[in-house]
């Protein structure tokens, strides 16, 4: 071999190498020419996106409410967006209900309670293309705060409690994000049964409102429901205040079983046992051995009983009345009714709003009642069932059915969706109630019932020890037990009676409901101990 | 006993008589004097009552009317018929039959209360007024149109008839009894028949019967429905027909009487109307029935 060889192939390898070297140089140049392309394009894109976002002020997610600030702002309410304020520019917080996009333009409802509210964003001078797509996407039940111009619309807006109106939004903030994932959809469980089955759509069964209850209390018809609640409490209480009744306060565990054994809660007490109220009715009745004369008490009452079925609670509220009176039992079936009156006409008269909004969903007969309202007497109601079919003994008691069918006669007949029946028989009544002075088998107790159903079981109260323990021996009632009951009529007891109903069973029966569950916040029966 | 005797001024010759009349008991002949004289009297007052009565039968021709008692109320029931209500209402099953009646309270319906007022003298009635919440507030004379409560209101079983009225948002007056046997009764007069058969005072004689229909429904279709020449061609009906006679049927209150009254007295300006007319409603007036309809009328 040569040198000039050895140099020659030296040569060779080097230019190959070269060559090499220059296409891998080649090659990284060109990728890196793309990459700058790239990047200065996104820079350019960037860029333009910056530059066309002019609306990025006007909206966001504000970070979580902390009380940094104390803005002097004030807040418009969904149900106040009415034609009045048109042209005024206002702030609303209110939830996402709905947001739909469409092309250029988002379509919001917002809502707040029972009221709902359409809102419009739309691309334009004020809001940009980002802006509309961040409204678009936002999460339902969110809650937001929106500024906007109240404009009239020329025709009614159908879908939204607020009809006349709607929003053209220029700011919109998020003060708290819902998560995507709703565990039950509202406008599901505001769906009338029918109209879910007809057209194929979800409505929302029972145990599921129940388990989510903190959404489901946010449907227009909870809020309603509940608010008309908090009335009849309220009509209950004002009403007998300006009787001259006086509200007392009765404790809730207690010593021994009120009405009867099997159906009492235990719990543990220190090293003993105690019973959970089932009724204030035996402290009702020392208040009246103490002279206060009229009381009135509003409280929960328990009831163990394993009955699962659409007018059962095992906790429910208790209203209870007990009351003195001069000679005769009626003076207070008189009261009783009377206040049962008012909270029906207060009901009628200011909750109107609340009822056709709960109608909507569950459409039901408005209640009616008479003033004074009916008193029928139990062999009345004895012969209307017998005219129309039922065989039954003249003291039997009245069984459910029995008492639907006689509720709707007496609204045939006399067009009343609330009575009372007075004068049952004494076998069917507890040991405490009073015995009628002329015919020893009835007694001195009466029942109220709304659309058929019992709300109410009362009488005149035996106030003589003697004739109290008699009535007790007579029903085998273990008198070391009710000692002290029947101690408080020792020492001069004045002649009374009284009554008790449960705020939900009312609520629900005015309002034409068929369960229970729907009037009670957080019901317990006997499968539901949470939420 | 005396100290000592003084002697009788009173007159000579006095056997027992004397100490009789210083111990103050009564010579015989003289307690019969006295007798006499009160037999006299009485039978005075009571021929003074009678034409008192009389005085008041010349304008208001009744033969039941029991002119002896001077009593300014309501007269004795002027319908002595009996009824047989087991037939009429249903067997007794040993409960109140009550009977329910729906008035709008801008319409009150005169005759009802009146026929009423009859039914109360002839049967214990348990009467009671409520107000249905399709109505908001009624004015007061509307709640005691049947008069104070009975005193034995809470004790129902002991009446034989309940008369409910409820003032209630109806177009049209109602009454239901036994919802299960019999359809509601619809317009004032049909009831107003209904109840006037309680009293066991239909006429037996068909012709009668047809009349009293006749003027009952002049009263409805002309009276109250019609227009002003109608109810001028009623009133000179009425007018001839009492010219005739002293009451529509003759010489029996009926049915007829009550309804046409209260029709013509609801319709006002009876100041205006013909002589014959304005007699008879003043015997209406008299036979106290009516009282309860006057607080109603303008």
């Amino acid at each position: 071999m040569t040198k000039e060889n050895v140099q020659g192939a030296g040569e060779e390898e080097q230019q190959a190498q070269s060559k090499k070297a220059l296409k891998k140089q080649q090659k990284e140049a060109e990728k890196a020419a793309k990459k700058a392309e790239k990047q200065a394009k996104l820079a350019a894109e960037q860029q333009e996106t910056d530059e066309d976002d002019f609306a990025k002020d006007r909206y966001g997610i504000c970070p979580m409410v902390q009380s940094q600030q104390k803005l002097d702002r004030a807040l418009v309410r969904v149900q106040d967006l009415t034609p009045e304020k048109a042209e005024q520019q206002i702030w609303v917080r209110a939830r996402i209900h709905t947001s739909r996009a469409k092309g250029k333009q988002c379509f919001l409802v917002l809502r707040h309670q029972q009221f709902t509210v359409q809102a419009l964003l739309a691309v334009g001078e004020r809001a940009s293309k980002q802006m509309v797509k961040f409204a678009a996407n936002l999460t339902k039940e969110s809650i937001i705060d929106v500024e906007a111009v109240v404009k009239k619309v020329e025709q009614k807006i159908e879908s939204c409690s607020q009809q006349d109106v709607e929003l053209h939004v220029e700011r919109i903030f998020v003060i708290s994000q819902s998560e995507a994932r709703l565990p039950l959809q509202l406008e599901d469980a505001v769906r009338p049964e029918g109209e879910g089955d007809e057209e194929g759509r979800a409505t929302v069964n029972q145990d599921t409102r129940l388990d989510n209850r903190v959404i489901d209390l946010r449907t227009t018809t909870s809020q309603a429901i509940f608010r008309l609640q908090s009335g009849v409490c309220q009509l209950f209480r004002d009403t007998l205040i300006n009787k001259g009744f006086v509200e007392i306060q009765t404790p809730k565990i207690i010593s021994a079983a009120s009405e009867g054994g099997a159906n009492v809660f235990t719990v543990s007490y220190f090293k003993t046992s105690a019973y959970l109220a089932q009724s204030p009715q035996l402290y009702k009745q020392m208040c009246i051995c103490a002279d206060f004369d009229k009381v009135f008490c509003v409280g929960p009452v328990f009831r163990a009983e394993d009955s699962n079925t659409h007018r059962h609670l095992t906790e429910f509220v208790g209203l209870d009345i007990e009351m003195a009176f001069n000679y005769h039992y009626h003076e207070v079936i008189d009261s009783i009714t009377d206040t049962m009156v008012q909270i029906f006409k207060g009901l009628r008269d200011r909750f109107q709003t609340e009822i056709q909004t709960v109608n909507k969903q569950y459409p039901s007969e408005p209640f009616k009642f008479l003033e004074p309202t009916l008193r029928l007497e139990y062999k009345e109601a004895v012969a209307m069932l017998k005219a129309a079919g039922v065989e039954m003994g003249d003291e039997e008691d009245l069984s459910t059915p029995n008492e639907k069918l006689l509720g709707r006669l007496v609204k045939e007949k006399y067009d009343t969706d609330f009575y009372v029946l007075d004068k049952y028989p004494l076998a069917v009544r507890p040991f405490y109630t009073m015995p009628d002075p002329n015919n020893p088998k009835y007694s001195n107790s009466y029942d109220m019932f709304m659309r058929g159903e019992e709300i109410l079981s009362g009488a005149q109260r035996i106030h003589d020890a003697q004739l109290l323990t008699e009535r007790a021996m007579h029903h085998s009632i273990d008198l070391e037990k009710i000692k002290a009951y029947i101690d408080s009529f020792r020492y001069g007891a004045p002649p009374h009676a009284g009554g008790g109903i449960g705020l939900e069973r009312v609520t629900m029966l005015y309002l034409g409901l068929h369960n229970v569950r729907q009037t009670s916040m957080f019901p317990r029966d006997p499968k539901r101990l949470t939420p | 006993m005396p100290m000592y005797k003084s002697p009788n001024v009173h007159g000579h010759g006095m056997n027992c008589g004397e100490h009789a009349l210083q111990n103050g008991e009564v010579d015989p002949s003289l307690k019969a004097l006295e007798e006499r004289q009160d037999e006299v009297l009485r039978r005075l007052y009571e021929l003074k009552a009678t034409v008192d009565g009389f005085a008041k039968t010349v304008t208001t021709p009744d033969a039941d009317l029991d002119a002896s008692t001077p009593s300014p109320g309501p007269a004795e029931s002027v319908f002595k018929g009996t009824a047989d209500l087991d037939s009429l209402l249903g067997k007794d099953l040993g409960a109140l039959r009550d009977i329910v009646i729906n008035a709008n309270p801008a319409r009150p319906p005169l005759s009802l209360l009146v026929l009423h007022a009859l039914l109360c003298q002839r049967y214990q009635v348990l009467s009671s007024v409520h107000v249905h919440s399709s109505v908001s507030a009624v004015p007061p004379p509307l709640l005691s149109c049947l008069g104070p409560r009975h005193i034995d209101s809470y004790a129902r079983q002991r009446f034989q008839l309940g008369f409910t009225l409820i003032w209630k948002d109806v177009s049209e007056l109602q009454m239901k009894f036994s919802t299960q046997s019999m359809c509601p009764i619809e317009g004032e007069a049909n009831v107003a028949r209904f109840l006037f058969r309680l009293l066991g005072a239909e006429p037996q004689d068909p012709a009668a019967a047809t009349q009293m229909d006749c003027w009952i429904d002049k009263a409805v279709f002309q009276l109250s429905e019609g227009g002003s020449k109608d109810r001028a061609a009623v009133l000179r009906s009425l007018n001839a027909a009492l010219g005739r006679s002293p009451w529509l049927l003759g010489q029996e209150f009926s049915l007829a009487d009550i309804v046409c009254a209260c029709f013509v007295l609801r319709a006002g300006q009876t100041t205006s109307a013909p002589v014959n007319v304005q007699r008879w409603l003043k015997s209406c007036q008299n036979l106290g029935h009516f009282d309860c309809v006057y607080p109603f009328l303008q």
